[in-house]
């Protein structure tokens, strides 16, 4: 064995938030922030951030551009030290109970981890629409409910983004919620997110949530990182946002873990539709 | 033991017939994978696409394995369903990937495909809706009773995965 072998990896990122596509919206603002589980520190720069409000340009193209900085270094702070004794150790990096040792096929089973979920989520599981939606009562998004925190089911950090501008009425109303892992491997990536708002239930609910400037949306945008509680959920997918990140590790390949071939280039995500500006 | 993190989404999908669509996923492996940590299975939400006629999920998954063998390298089966505005959920397609082996961002495209039925049961489900359906999922990720089905083709899912593997220059594996 080495003897000075390194425990911990760093993962640096730089970039930005660099535009969007809504067709149907203007004057928008967007906040990221970043998600991420146990293992993770962020040791250096900003984990959240709110942009400035765009409009978009009088040109053919109508971009809407934040050209927003992000910079922040995570740490890991429990490699996944799992090398030889896998059957007897727990990995230390996550709370048991979320570990779920599902069998395949077993697809009536609920989703959820069988135990130590969030009380408040199983509280509220079907036939009530999501927990996740504040539907037109004020109160509840005064902060986030104390039962209300993520599930520790996510590894990787992830960065969501929720963006919002005004509606008829000049509330402030979100415009779209969306999520992408970090990238692991360095180099520069190029990510084009989908951005979807949850949907009211009923065509009542819609026009009185219309009406009242009072949209359906997330208590905790950070539930948009995490898989569990979303079979309840029926969203509108309506426009897109496109990052830029720069990625660039420490230690991985000493820990053994092999990222792949650098991606100088690396363009991803899926392409919006023809005729919206890149 | 050689570990393999699986880190992407289920991005979306496109080519069905109908909108608002949702899919179950799930990933099988063989008997020398083992799961560390992340979800086995799971349901993405229910997304009506205003933009465009791809459906996006944005589905996070984030799956550590470890593993003895590579026998068994794990498969992504996928069940994408549409729910009507009545709430009623009706079968659009099967599918599945393998998670693929070397490391690195994939972008996989899965294609999909339904158990067609009889003319009959295509008649009502063009009016009423339903349809068979599989009774068992692991038609789904295996061959083997395959020759019974007659199917029809549905849409593709798109997923982006990106795989970090971990001491697999130990044992002498290239990927």
């Amino acid at each position: 064995m080495a003897a000075a072998a390194p425990s911990v990896f760093l993962l640096m990122v730089n970039g930005q938030v660099e535009s969007a596509q809504f067709p149907e919206y203007d004057d928008l603002y967007c906040k990221y922030c970043f998600v991420y589980g146990q293992d993770w520190a962020p040791t250096a720069g900003l984990e959240e951030g709110i942009s400035q409000i765009t409009s978009k340009s009088q040109d053919a193209r109508r971009a809407l551009v934040w050209n927003f900085p992000i910079d922040v270094t995570f740490k890991s702070t429990n490699p996944y030290g799992c090398s030889d004794e896998v059957g007897e150790a727990q990995p230390e990096t996550l709370s048991s109970d979320c570990l779920r040792r599902a069998e395949p096929g077993d697809w009536g089973s609920a989703v959820w981890p069988l135990n130590g979920s969030p009380p408040s989520i199983t509280a509220v599981l079907p036939p009530v629409p999501s927990p996740l939606l504040l539907l037109q009562d004020p109160a509840l998004s005064q902060g986030i409910p104390h039962g209300l925190t993520p599930a520790l089911s996510f590894e990787g950090p992830q960065i969501v983004l929720s963006v919002y501008g005004p509606d008829v009425f000049g509330n402030d109303v979100v415009r779209g919620y969306g999520a992408v892992h970090v990238p692991l491997s360095p180099g520069r990536h190029k990510k084009t997110i989908p951005m979807f708002v949850p949907e009211s239930t009923s065509k009542l609910q819609k026009f009185t949530s219309w009406f009242m400037g009072r949209r359906p949306e997330y208590t905790d945008p950070k539930v948009v990182a995490q898989g569990e509680g979303r079979e309840v959920t029926r969203v509108r997918s309506q426009g897109f946002v496109t990052l830029l990140f720069n990625v660039v590790t420490k230690d991985m390949r000493k820990l053994g873990y092999d990222t792949g071939p650098p991606d100088t280039q690396g363009v991803s995500g899926p392409s919006p539709p023809q005729g919206l500006p890149r | 033991m050689a570990e393999v993190h699986v880190i992407g989404q289920i991005m979306g999908a496109t080519g069905f017939s109908e909108s608002s669509l949702l899919c179950k996923w799930g990933v099988h492996t063989g008997a020398a994978w083992k799961l560390l940590s992340g979800v086995r299975e799971g349901q993405t939400q229910v997304d009506t696409p205003q933009i465009g006629d791809m459906a996006y999920w944005s589905h996070p998954i984030d799956l550590h394995f470890a593993t003895k063998g590579l026998q068994g390298w794990p498969r992504l089966h996928l069940q994408v369903w549409s729910q009507d505005s009545f709430g009623r959920c009706q079968l659009a397609g099967y599918g599945f990937c393998h998670v693929p082996s070397s490391p690195g961002t994939h972008q996989l495209d899965c294609p999909t495909w339904r158990p067609l039925g009889s003319w009959r049961e295509q008649l009502a489900r063009a009016f009423v809706g339903g349809g068979p359906q599989l009774l068992h999922g692991d038609a789904i990720y295996s061959g083997a009773d395959r020759y019974r089905l007659h199917t029809t083709s549905g849409g593709t899912v798109h997923l982006e995965l990106s795989l970090l593997l971990r001491h697999f220059d130990r044992y002498g594996v290239e990927c």
